[in-house]
């Protein structure tokens, strides 16, 4: 039986509790969460934290403009199986000549398909009970890689390549499937229908406050006040690219390195936004505007 | 249960099937539904695909469930002042603490929205949150005034249906969303504080609990997804993310390359079958393209208020088609041919736009309105002989299409050109079409 309990966040990640109940309901659905949102906003970070809270197996699988379901579900080892015939080829050969010694296969039966299956990232998590299993950044792949998905994910089984064993999964069963995506291209609306849909909306400041709290424990008060602050100021000017939550920890990592004073004098003269601010004409209209 | 559900929500331009029903129906047998701020999650995590959905979504779930109708452009506030529901609701709940004076009607509106959003899992949070404070010390929820003024909600009696069997759940609701839409008896309605109101269920045990924070209606306008919860025109007039949407529908250009790859499965394959003698076999390797011509219109005061969604959505392709984009520009209509610069300096004939491979999908983007005489023969002999060579092409018309009918140079052009609105669904009905033209190009 799956994990279907609320999960409301761990000692280092805040859960909203909107994204926590849209989660739970896609973990009781034994169906897919489809997360989008602004880069930054913690989408990929829902399952690794709630894997590693709750110790469960991690299944991840990055999408590129390459990929295939194949890479997704099981690969068949071609050139595995063509070494192992030969070396029963060589076997057979050494035996006629008298020799004893044979060489190994590691095990494997060229009879047997499935000794030649690499399972991927899908097929694991399916056969691993009660796992978590991640697809992320669903919008970079190929036009025809979520169609191809669709499959899987509402009969909840795999046919593995060439072997035909199929892989399945009951619906108490089925892994905590969370799917990000940055919606750089708009996913077939067939796919969006086999998923739990949840947009992730940017953090208020008071949210923020407290998410910077999570990464940095000890951290002067007054500093974050006025990282914040500006950071939320930067995100009005309509820049080119607004920068994001993950910005805003990497910017307070950095300034965490100086004394207080320092960093807020440092704030001041606007030093060291490049980890912020990320192009040209937005960093003149940011030194431009915000004094 | 709902039958009516689906098509209510596709009145509001959603995707809701019978699908959604039974899933719906799995969620509340699986315990996920307990109050209708439940059901809101619920369906919202089943009903929307996009972030532009949150709007239409919520229009149509208010005027479903509470019979609220949300106007064109107005503020869910107001539509819930004019509702009977909120009536009475307001007159139940005033019933109770008519000792009270009348709070702030603004008020009265968040209040009413935090009962509508109560979900089970707010709930689980009071239960949480009165158990810590029991832990911690028993008497400080009658101690501490002071976060009573803090604008901290009370529920008197929380709306938990956990009590509650499935069966009488599910006709309670369907009676419920009945009800509202035709007689209004007092009381006996969705929302309410009081007497016959589903929300008297199970509140004892939960009476007099403090909700921590997100108090005054914020939590439930963050649920509505403020300041997304105005209905948004679905067919409005292209913006930032819907454009994506539309191109996304562009077909790549099978484009089958001399290149050829040692077909390795194959090669194996067949090797095994001959024992041991592999001879190699080979695939053509095959590539996908997609190749772009925008022809736009650029000039006059005519195009001026659509500037702003067309450079939108030329800047789009610039950054989906980076390598495989062209784009001319003209004013109202070509003379010889059109202007490979914006500011119409260079000259480009007909004859050397129609030089390039006819795979190319050709949009023009202008409002085609302009004088009768502008528009010659020798213009339309233009226009048609860009249409036969090219024939993935379409007339994209930033012109609301309800005034396609007035313009006679407009009627004129959509004779030669499938002319499709400017609007997300005009670009992917322009889109389809040229997928098609495509294949029976292939043919020929």
């Amino acid at each position: 039986m799956a994990n279907t309990t609320t999960w409301t966040g761990s000692d280092s990640y805040l859960c909203d509790p909107e994204l926590a109940q849209a989660f739970h309901m896609s973990r009781v659905l034994g169906m897919p969460l489809l997360i989008e949102g602004e880069p930054g906003t913690g989408k990929t970070e829902l399952p690794i934290q709630f894997a590693k809270d709750l110790s469960l197996d991690l299944f991840v699988y990055p999408v590129g403009s390459k990929s295939t379901v194949e890479q997704f579900v099981a690969k068949f080892d071609h050139v595995k199986y063509l070494r192992d015939s030969q070396i029963e080829v060589l076997n057979a050969q050494r035996e006629e000549k008298g020799l004893d010694t044979k060489l190994s296969t590691g095990g494997r039966h060229t009879e047997n398909l499935d000794d030649y299956v690499m399972l991927g990232p899908g097929a694991k998590a399916y056969t691993n009970i009660n796992s978590v299993l991640l697809i992320d950044e669903i919008d970079k792949a190929p036009r025809e890689f979520p169609n191809d998905l669709l499959y899987a994910l509402s009969h909840r089984k795999f046919v593995l390549p060439e072997s035909g064993r199929e892989v399945e999964v009951s619906e108490d069963d089925m892994p905590a499937i969370v799917i990000t995506s940055n919606r750089e291209q708009e996913l077939p609306t067939a796919f969006k229908g086999r998923c739990i849909y949840h947009y992730i909306s940017f953090p208020e400041p008071e949210l923020m406050k407290e998410i910077v709290g999570k990464h940095f424990s000890n951290i002067e008060e007054e500093l974050v006040q006025r990282c914040i602050q500006l950071f939320y100021q930067f995100r009005q000017l309509g820049l080119e690219r607004a920068p994001s939550t993950r910005e805003l920890l990497n910017w307070l990592k950095y300034l965490r390195n100086f004394e207080v004073d320092e960093a807020l004098a440092k704030i001041e003269s606007r030093e060291g936004l490049g980890v912020l601010i990320k192009t040209q004409s937005d960093m003149i209209r940011v030194k431009r505007n915000s004094y | 249960m709902f039958q009516s559900l689906p098509h209510h929500f596709r009145e509001h331009d959603l995707v809701a099937d019978v699908r959604t029903l039974l899933q719906l129906k799995r969620a509340m047998q699986k315990g996920l539904v307990n109050t209708l701020g439940d059901i809101y999650v619920v369906l919202k995590g089943l009903v929307t695909t996009d972030p532009a959905d949150f709007g239409p979504f919520t229009a149509a779930f208010y005027s479903y469930f509470l019979d609220v109708d949300i106007k064109r452009g107005e503020k869910l506030d107001n539509a819930i002042l004019r509702s009977e529901a909120f009536k009475n609701w307001k007159e139940e709940l005033l019933k109770d603490q008519d000792d009270l004076e009348v709070p702030d009607v603004r008020e009265l509106v968040d209040r009413f929205l935090d009962e509508i959003h109560l979900t089970t899992f707010d709930i689980q949070k009071i239960v949480d949150g009165a158990e810590i404070l029991k832990q911690d010390d028993p008497d400080m929820a009658d101690t501490n005034p002071q976060q009573e003024s803090d604008g901290a909600r009370t529920i008197d009696r929380a709306a938990d249906y956990r009590e509650v069997d499935l069966e009488e759940l599910l006709e309670r609701l369907e009676r419920v969303a009945k009800q509202q839409k035709g007689m209004h008896e007092g009381g006996d309605h969705w929302i309410g504080t009081g007497g016959r109101s589903p929300y008297g269920h199970g509140g004892a045990a939960m009476g007099g609990v403090r909700v921590g924070g997100g108090g005054g209606g914020k939590m439930a306008r963050r649920v509505v997804g403020d300041p997304m919860y105005y209905p948004v025109d679905t067919k409005s007039i292209l913006k930032d993310d819907n454009i994506d949407a539309a191109l996304a529908t562009l077909k790549g250009i099978e484009d089958e390359t001399a290149e050829v790859l040692l077909d390795v499965p194959k090669t194996i394959k067949e090797g095994l079958k001959q024992g041991g003698i592999f001879l190699p076999y080979e695939k053509e390797k095959i590539d996908h393209k997609v190749q772009v011509i925008l022809m736009i219109d650029n000039g006059g005061y005519s195009m001026h208020p659509y500037i702003k969604s067309v450079t939108k959505l030329f800047s789009k392709m610039k950054t989906r088609f980076a390598h495989d984009l062209k784009t001319y520009y003209f004013h109202n209509t070509i003379y010889g041919g059109a202007y490979s610069d914006v500011r119409r300096r260079d000259f480009v004939p007909v004859d050397k736009i129609i030089a390039d491979d006819k795979n190319y999908s050709v949009f023009v983007i202008g409002d085609a309105d302009m004088a009768p005489y502008e528009l010659d023969y020798s213009s339309l002999g233009n226009w048609q002989k860009i249409k036969k060579h090219f024939p993935r092409i379409a007339w994209m018309n930033p012109l609301q299409a309800r005034y396609w009918a007035g313009s006679n140079t407009v009627q004129t052009l959509r004779q030669i050109f499938p002319m499709y609105p400017l609007t997300p669904d005009g670009i992917e009905k322009a889109v389809i079409r040229m997928n098609r033209k495509r294949k029976f190009h292939k043919k020929n």
